[in-house]
């Protein structure tokens, strides 16, 4: 089962995925799949409720006296490095997550292929954790040659983007920047210079970007010279 | 402080704020404890991975994602995993995993200390109305982890049949639930 899976086969797995419960070259399939299938990255979604609504299920007990003052004094010890283990079903998530990450880093699926999903989870986890962000996302920037380059953003306090451009880099020029929310005001988002030698820039959104749907660089006519929309709110819901 | 949502309690404990890893703690020890006795079936054992799993909710504080799920669900699936782990070399209490959803819940003794009881009624009667053997694969496979290779071991049937009912199970209740828009 090392081929890639289509929709129909992952739909069958889907409730062990979310579940936890997959195994090796099927869930790593069905994982690659999940990275570019919002459809099935929903149905996971849904059905990992189900999981989470069963675990709920399960009967309270009253823990033996003591039980807080001991658990408060191990929160008080110092932090050692120990080893994360996330939970099974908020790992698929994360690799699901980091798996569309990594397709738009590299253009393509050669990065999961080549590193274990368990890394890769736990370093995407590990970076977002440095700054308590939500969610890296990443869309293509249109210009009037069509991809120009690649805009990436963040979420999280605060939340920011940077816009990359792809050779050949045009002339030097200064864009306002500017941002279309998801329920259609215009902000402004700063000045970048880009072209020439500069082929980034990057800068804070004034709204979460999952507030974002478009990030437009503006010409000094105040025309749209190149834009980028996010599809969705969040990319990995 | 206990009138502050679960979210704001995980917010103060993953920043160290001592006042809400009490509160925190209280809220919830009664569930994690449970769930952790009812796979361990062993009160040390079970308190054991209770603490633990309420160490690595502290760690981890700042990887909960609300869209994802409830701060008791993700909780649960901590100390579900934790305990699992501590599970002997994966061997099988022989006691039906269905004595498991039978037991009765105990009432809260604090104001809040059961957030979302009715999310375990929720599915508790479509629960009771899938066939024995689906049932079972689902339990087996939420709260001890097995896998469906696992349960076709364990129970002698086949791994397609497995597979199956775990499918079956889940899509049933998928459709009993009232699964939000936004999560």
């Amino acid at each position: 089962m090392n081929a890639d899976m289509g929709c129909a086969q992952v739909r069958e797995l889907a409730p062990e995925l979310a579940l936890g419960i997959a195994e090796g070259d099927e869930r790593a399939a069905a994982l690659r799949h999940l990275g570019g299938c919002a459809a099935c990255r929903r149905l996971v979604s849904e059905l990992s409720s189900v999981g989470d609504e069963l675990l709920l299920m399960a009967p309270a007990a009253e823990p033996p006296p003591g039980f807080e003052s001991r658990v408060l004094d191990r929160l008080a010890e110092p932090v050692g490095p120990r080893g994360i283990r996330l939970p099974r079903r908020w790992r698929w998530a994360t690799v699901a997550a980091a798996a569309i990450l990594a397709a738009a880093l590299s253009g393509g699926s050669v990065f999961l292929a080549t590193a274990g999903d368990r890394r890769l989870a736990d370093g995407y986890q590990a970076v977002l954790r440095q700054g308590q962000g939500s969610f890296f996302a990443a869309a293509p920037l249109q210009g009037p040659q069509g991809r120009a380059g690649t805009v990436f953003g963040y979420q999280g306090q605060p939340s920011w983007a940077t816009v990359t451009l792809r050779p050949p880099v045009p002339a030097a020029r200064r864009f306002r920047v500017q941002v279309l929310t998801r329920d259609g005001r215009y902000l402004a988002a700063g000045e970048a210079d880009l072209g020439g030698d500069q082929a980034a820039w990057g800068g804070q959104l004034p709204v979460g970007l999952s507030a974002v749907h478009e990030l437009r660089l503006l010409g000094p006519d105040g025309r749209t010279a190149f834009t980028a929309t996010f599809d969705a709110a969040n990319p990995w819901d | 402080m206990w009138n502050l949502s679960d979210e704001s309690l995980l917010a103060g404990l993953g920043s160290g704020d001592p006042d809400a890893a009490a509160t925190f703690v209280r809220r919830f020890q009664r569930r994690v404890f449970g769930l952790a006795l009812s796979v361990l079936r062993d009160r040390g054992a079970a308190e054991e991975a209770a603490q633990e799993s309420f160490v690595r909710a502290w760690r981890h504080a700042s990887a909960y994602d609300p869209r994802r799920g409830t701060v008791a669900a993700w909780l649960l699936t901590i100390a579900r995993n934790v305990s699992i782990n501590m599970l002997p070399a994966r061997r099988f209490d022989p006691v039906d995993p269905e004595a498991l959803l039978a037991m009765e819940a105990e009432r809260p003794s604090e104001r809040g200390a059961e957030p979302r009881v009715e999310d375990r009624e929720l599915l508790r009667e479509p629960l009771a109305r899938l066939p024995a053997d689906q049932r079972r694969a689902l339990v087996l496979a939420v709260f001890y982890g097995f896998t469906a290779r696992e349960i076709s071991e364990l129970d002698g049937v086949p791994l397609g049949t497995v597979k199956t009912r775990i499918r079956s199970a889940m899509m049933r209740l998928r459709s009993q639930l009232r699964v939000p828009d936004e999560r």
